[in-house]
């Protein structure tokens, strides 16, 4: 981790040092409440960059591709901070993230939509940036909407048997629209929700919260990012005996779960993901370069990342120049039909396209990766139990 | 009664109340001597509550890598609390010292860009992961609760809980004879009142500062590892979570009033658990997503009715 910090420092210097070339801006989460998610995403965005520049680099000059990196920490207010200093000082040309819905609504509202710069995160999946923007075509992602995620959780719920379950989330855009989306699902087909609350993460103890949500049923619907209250959550939950079965999403999907309650502990938690089609010839591709790379192939939203990073570089490279107004339907021409079809790592081929004046279309590693007309893009999801003390993933949509 | 209404409430919001209420009282005392010795407001408190806990990490991690057994929490605490306090003088000497006679927002800005210095030394030094203390999960103490049940009252406490609340109860003693009893608590006593006439009785005010450091790093570092004793884990921004409830303890018990502070902490901490009790009905009383402000809504309405506080502080 140290070594990754200090590499990531020394990145940040170097690119904000050179500034001739094409720079894109990459707003993480490096710190805050899921960095061990991060990481791997930080690592898989670098990876794309370091294919386009390893195969002839940007436009007919072979300029290099640069990546301006920042902090979010998964905050709104972090993330519009770095997306000003990204925007306004690294002048870049269009940005690759952040990773968390919150970061990314209070960025794209406040930051990127009024300054025409495109929006491409690797993983906000919040239902509510589907329809954020009126009159323009700025945000896109590379993460499926929460609006599918939510349904499949609660079919999922159904199907293990689970009737009753009371729901607990934390007041943010990612967890508050999930946990909604989710909620209604499960009463639609027919399940019982015994109590539905909010809470405020970083707080030192949820005992209260679990006690009253717990007197009505034994499973909880636990939409939290896990490190501001989610473990926090369940071990309390555990240590009162108020729930046994834990079902929630994404942000919950850690290593760092298991390390801190212990894998006998987590026999019945289950946590769904967006993934990708394994079987998919992006997937496969991809796979090769993450494995070479040392990078874990399907971990949450690491394919993402790549497609994200991988398409704002095919983008620019289609629109012929750094100019950002041409970014936004760039990106719709490559990664959408008709075109020759580009998997992951497959820059050089695509830039001769482009160069011919051919169309291409991009078939990613997290999925097809076309975006409808509101930017988003189709997924698929897996539900994570704990096997052998790490989290194992079976695809279910 | 016990099952349909003292179970719950003891065990679920009056206990974990408590634990809460013990580490803000302890994080409080820090800040109210602060604040009423050096007259600014700390906010490089929480990073020291921080770091602390991530020596004593550190200090656990080294002895089981090298000796080969595990060693408590409490025991080592010992030498991070020499650490940490370390860390405050030398903050003090270097980063507060120059700004004694300026104006008071200048060493308050120097805090506020101490806490940030300290927390990127944190996450460069350890990573912005989470660090595990104690892995798995606490049960409840067998023997109070069979013991308790044979009452008809069962009471579910972890070990964890008995170590903080019996730990804070230790401190609080010695503070107090430490306060009442010695030259040097009555110097800080004394300078807290009044600088000027403390400094023309002879009382040299250098020295109670460090001393102010001294006492106040040992409870910052102690709240600091009972914090990570009950989350069992540690995290860089768990100092600065914890700072303006701590804040509010202090403004609560009266600023400059270290026993104050130990009751603020209590009221804060049992007030945020209490409030989401459901007594009327089912429900909560309170969302619980909005448990902290009723810090903030219990600060606020003494200051507006008494600014000194319950034990009449210091006013600014």
């Amino acid at each position: 981790m140290k070594t990754q910090i200090a590499a990531g420092l020394a990145l940040c210097l170097m690119a904000s040092a050179v500034q001739a070339d094409v720079t894109i801006g990459n707003p993480m989460a490096q710190t805050g409440p899921i960095p061990d998610l991060v990481a791997p995403m930080v690592q898989a965005v670098d990876l794309a960059v370091d294919h386009v520049n390893s195969q002839g680099g940007m436009f007919a000059g072979g300029e290099r591709l640069n990546i301006a990196r920042a902090d979010t920490g998964c905050d709104p207010v972090a993330g519009v901070d770095a997306v000003t200093k990204l925007i306004n000082v690294s002048m870049v040309t269009g940005i690759v993230g952040p990773v968390c819905s919150g970061a990314t609504i209070a960025q794209a509202e406040s930051v990127s939509i009024p300054a025409g710069v495109v929006t491409l995160s690797v993983s906000a999946s919040s239902p509510m940036i589907t329809n954020m923007e009126t009159g323009t075509d700025l945000v896109f992602r590379t993460a499926a909407s929460d609006a599918y995620q939510g349904v499949a959780l609660a079919e999922l719920a159904l199907a293990k048997g689970i009737k009753d379950i009371a729901v607990s989330y934390a007041n943010d855009d990612y967890n508050a629209a999930i946990a909604g989306v989710f909620a209604e699902a499960y009463a639609k087909m027919g399940g019982t929700i015994t109590a539905n609350q909010a809470h405020e993460p970083n707080k030192a103890s949820y005992r209260s919260e679990v006690a009253t949500l717990g007197s009505g049923s034994d499973n909880l619907a636990l939409f939290a990012y896990y490190g501001s209250s989610g473990i926090t959550i369940m071990r309390n939950a555990l240590e009162t005996d108020a729930f046994s079965t834990f079902i929630g999403a994404d942000g919950m999907l850690a290593q760092e779960v298991i390390d801190q309650i212990g894998a006998e502990n987590l026999d019945k938690a289950t946590f769904t993901t967006s993934t990708s089609d394994q079987t998919a010839s992006g997937f496969n591709a991809w796979k090769t370069l993450a494995d070479a790379a040392g990078i874990p192939a399907a971990g949450p939203f690491v394919p993402n990342s790549y497609d994200a990073a991988f398409l704002m570089a095919l983008a620019i490279e289609k629109a012929g120049s750094a100019d950002r107004s041409l970014i936004a339907g760039a990106l719709r021409a490559v990664a959408n039909a008709p075109g020759e079809t580009i998997l992951p790592g497959e820059f050089a081929k695509a830039k001769g396209i482009l160069a011919a004046g051919g169309d291409i279309h991009y078939s990613g590693a997290a999925g097809p990766q076309d975006f409808d007309a509101n930017g988003d893009v189709a997924g698929y999801f897996s539900a994570n139990v704990v096997k052998n003390g790490v989290w194992e993933g079976k695809i279910i949509k | 009664m016990w099952q349909t209404f003292g179970f719950e409430f003891v065990n679920f919001y009056f206990i974990p109340g408590l634990v809460v209420g013990c580490i803000y009282a302890l994080g409080a005392i820090g800040i109210t001597l602060t604040f009423g010795i050096l007259r600014f407001a700390n906010f490089a408190h929480g990073e020291v509550m921080m770091i602390g806990a991530y020596f004593t990490w550190t200090v656990m991690t080294l002895v089981k890598n090298g000796l080969g057994f595990p060693i408590h929490p409490l025991v080592a605490a010992v030498p991070a609390i020499a650490l940490a306090i370390s860390l405050f003088i030398f903050v003090d000497r270097y980063f507060y010292k120059p700004f004694r006679s300026a104006p008071t927002i200048r060493v308050v800005m120097a805090s506020f860009g101490m806490m940030l210095v300290i927390r990127s030394f944190v996450q460069s030094v350890w990573g912005p992961n989470q660090l595990t203390f104690v892995p798995g999960i606490a049960r409840p103490n067998e023997t109070v609760k069979s013991f308790t049940n044979s009452f008809d009252m069962m009471i579910l406490m972890p070990n964890k809980h008995f170590w903080i609340i019996a730990g804070t109860f230790v401190i609080m003693l010695a503070l107090s004879w430490l306060l009442t009893k010695t030259k040097i608590g009555k110097g800080m006593r004394a300078v807290s009142d009044s600088p000027e006439l403390a400094k023309v009785s002879g009382i040299d005010v250098e020295i109670i500062i460090r001393a102010t450091w001294i006492v106040g790093g040992f409870c910052a570092v102690a709240a600091g590892v009972f914090l990570v004793m009950d989350l069992q884990m540690l995290e860089t921004t768990m100092g600065f979570r914890m700072l303006l409830p701590m804040f509010a303890a202090a403004i609560l018990g009266g600023i400059g009033r270290p026993f104050g502070a130990v009751v603020g902490g209590l009221v804060i901490g049992l007030a945020e658990e209490l409030s989401v009790y459901p007594w009327l009905g089912n429900g909560p009383l309170l969302s619980p997503g909005y448990k902290t402000g009723v810090a903030f809504a219990i600060m606020i309405v003494m200051l507006v009715l008494r600014p000194s506080g319950l034990f009449k502080g210091r006013l600014f």
